[in-house]
């Protein structure tokens, strides 16, 4: 079976990338992720200037995690080493930049060039401010970044666009009529991840980028979009923690898959979980190629005007095994579902109206959607 | 004295590894690095800094050229180009010009003089004459500041006409219409470059340029402070004054509450610049930021890369950075959001 697949041109063993983050904020960082199973790896974000990080600037809990500007420490000459380690040791490496103008957009691309980064990644999106304010929400100066960065560089060039802005469509139409390669998504979104109500203070000090778990379907969502909007090649970020999040991804039309939150709580074995697990599902479904289900849910996406009504109701597939659970009833928001003192469920199927929420709390699949006799 | 190869065979290397440990360090792991170091201590050895210059026809030293020394705006971009170079292995002759054109032909020359690896000019008060010999000694130059001069001279500017309009604009969002201007020594192509943003910002919205709003200043705090004295003997007042730079804002401030005003409830102040003691004023000034630092690196690194091309006549490279508005406390109707964010609400 075949796992590989191609992102921009750049031939990939698999579909799991590292995403920019405190992972890859070094050679060896890299090269260790690469080591775990990865097939590329984007860089910390590269910038000309070094701002130093503020303490404490990650916090997160139950799969999600909050952050506040994760750029990277290095000057940018000290990349030239990170970058030239991870080639050495024979990895892809896409570089993850940000500038504030398209020439210094353009300028850096052409110095990591230079050090041997197989792709950029523009990160314009970052939720801290700037970026997304000035680059990443405005089509025509992403249209003008992406040509700049275009024009300079003959490696292939990624846009990494954000979920926090209203014209997600006409963002990836911008960077595609500018000549970009790829898009990925999702960046971070903004955020504050709590308050703690003793000290009644957030528990960061300023709004951060929301990643982990929580956001994969935004990201599932916007991956959608863009899949639909244009022709690249397009990397899917946000939440993936499982290899079934993964194909999720990929079958709404992205060509590869990013993660980094998930091997932060879990470390870097979650890599050759997920991928040992997307192995053993194609084989059992008997498929050769990700190119087999690439898009398939896509296609499947309607418009509310396409949608038929069709006269369903929920319908008992099997008898309920669990005497004590009351979830189906409580969820009944039209009171349809009624669990006798027995144990039997019944559902009213004149009360139904079909909503389909029973389906997905019952814990044992006892529903069915079925036409109404 | 040790040479080179007895450097090179005690420490179980080639010649080239020890000769890129002196010339390219950021090319060798830091582990290499640090074995080399410690036997060249050992051996007591430094290598001969006339012979490699020859070697390299380089002198392995860069020129910056500022107007003047003690505006912490230019000492910004030195702290920027000092720190590139020095990873890079370049020394920095830091030459101050007074705003003076003679003062800053005498040191092109004696940079020339010195063998020069590569000039960097910030604010630059030359003609188009001066560069002659730069250019037929094909010396690595690269324009620091204002507006692009000529397309083929490598540069890193930002543009303060937009800088300006923002700010300007700035004011008139928040419902202000007679907008007083200090502005900085016309003789320098930034500050007439602020002054054509005042005006346009103006015009655009429909207001009508008044002469007795435009005050000159000096680009110093006195200059501020005077320049508001003057303003507070029109009638009616204006309602908000924008300075060229934050040095001017901060003498205004000063001159507007000696004389009673609260800012912002009587009269709103803005700068430019961002320097660090804007944030310290009372009340916080808000104002226009460029990013002069990292136009500093930005600089070096261009001129470095130039010198060490192997290319002919290597295309020049213009590199434009935005201002940005600064939102703190001094225009009054600002949310604390739009603080955060430096983004108007």
């Amino acid at each position: 079976m075949d796992l590989s697949c191609e992102l921009m041109g750049i031939k990939l063993k698999n579909p799991l990338i590292i995403s920019s983050g405190p992972l890859t904020r070094s050679g060896e960082m890299m090269i260790k992720a690469l080591d775990a199973g990865a097939s590329a790896v984007v860089t910390e974000t590269i910038l000309n200037e070094i701002r130093p990080n503020v303490r404490p600037r990650l916090t997160g809990h139950d799969g999600a995690l909050q952050n506040i500007r994760l750029y990277s420490e290095y000057s940018l000459e000290e990349w030239k080493r990170q970058i030239g380690m991870v080639k050495e040791h024979g990895g892809v490496v896409i570089a993850n930049i940000l500038a504030h103008s398209p020439s210094e957009m353009a300028f850096l691309g052409r110095t990591v060039e230079r050090y041997g980064a197989d792709a950029l990644e523009l990160g314009i999106s970052s939720p801290h401010g700037e970026g997304l304010s000035v680059l990443g929400c405005d089509p025509p100066n992403l249209y003008e970044t992406v040509r700049k960065v275009v024009e300079a560089v003959n490696i292939p060039v990624m846009v990494k666009l954000s979920p926090n802005v209203n014209n997600l469509a006409a963002l990836a139409k911008a960077a595609e009529d500018a000549g970009a390669d790829g898009i990925s998504a999702i960046n971070t979104i903004r955020s504050i991840l709590g308050v703690d109500i003793n000290s009644m203070s957030p528990f960061l000090p300023t709004y951060g980028g929301y990643s982990g778990d929580p956001i994969r379907p935004i990201g599932l969502g916007a991956v959608a979009t863009i899949c639909q909007t244009v022709n690249l090649s397009v990397s899917g970020i946000g939440g993936i923690s499982r290899f079934n999040h993964l194909l999720e991804y990929i079958m709404l039309g992205a060509s590869t898959c990013q993660l980094q939150s998930a091997l932060i709580f879990k470390g870097l074995g979650v890599i050759g979980e997920i991928l040992e697990d997307l192995r053993g599902w194609m084989e059992s479904k008997g498929y050769n190629s990700l190119d087999e289900v690439r898009g398939k849910a896509l296609n499947r996406l309607k418009s509310f005007d396409e949608i038929i009504l069709e006269p369903k109701v929920a319908m008992m597939a099997k008898n309920c095994p669990r005497p004590g659970c009351s979830l189906c009833e409580t969820a009944c928001i039209f009171g349809a579902v009624e669990k006798g003192r027995d144990g039997k469920v019944q559902v009213d199927t004149d009360k139904c109206t079909g909503c389909g929420l029973c389906l997905s709390v019952c814990p044992e699949t006892c529903f069915t959607l079925e036409w109404k006799r | 004295m040790p040479n080179i190869r007895e450097v090179a065979r005690r420490a179980g290397v080639s010649v080239a590894t020890v000769s890129r440990v002196l010339n390219h360090p950021e090319r060798v792991s830091p582990k290499t690095k640090e074995h080399i170091d410690r036997i060249m201590k050992e051996l007591d050895f430094s290598p001969n800094v006339f012979a490699r210059s020859l070697n390299l026809k380089r002198s392995h030293t860069v020129g910056l050229v500022i107007p003047d020394i003690v505006n912490p705006q230019y000492m910004e971009i030195a702290r920027g180009v000092e720190q590139v170079a020095h990873e890079k292995g370049y020394n920095l002759l830091l030459c101050n010009t007074e705003k003076s054109r003679s003062k800053e032909q005498d040191y092109i020359r004696m940079l020339i003089d010195k063998k020069i690896d590569g000039i960097i000019l910030a604010f630059t008060l030359l003609q188009e004459e001066d560069f002659e010999e730069i250019r037929r000694k094909k010396i690595p130059l690269v324009l620091f500041g204002q507006n692009i001069l000529n397309e083929n001279i490598n540069s890193v500017y930002s543009d303060f006409r937009e800088g300006a309009y923002l700010a300007v604009s700035h004011l008139i969002s928040l419902g202000f219409r007679r907008i007083a201007y200090i502005g900085g020594d016309g003789d320098h192509l930034e500050n007439r470059d602020k002054t054509l943003g005042y005006t346009e910002a103006l015009l655009s919205e429909g207001i009508a340029v008044s002469k007795e709003l435009m005050v000159e200043g000096a680009d110093d705090v006195d200059s501020g402070y005077l320049a508001a004295l003057k303003l507070l003997k029109l009638s009616p007042l204006p309602d908000a004054v924008f300075a060229a730079n934050d040095l001017m804002a901060m003498g205004a401030v000063d001159a507007l509450k000696a004389e009673g005003l609260r800012i912002p409830h009587d009269i709103s102040v803005i700068g430019y610049d961002n320097i660090r003691m804007a944030s310290l004023l009372e009340p916080k000034l808000t104002t226009v930021s460029w990013p002069v630092y990292k136009m500093g690196l930005i600089s070096a690194r261009i001129l470095i890369e130039e010198v060490e091309s192997d290319e002919e006549n290597p295309p020049a490279q213009n590199i434009y950075l935005r201002p940005r508005l600064k939102i703190r406390k001094s225009c009054g109707h600002e949310t604390r959001v739009s603080e955060i964010f430096d983004q108007p609400t």
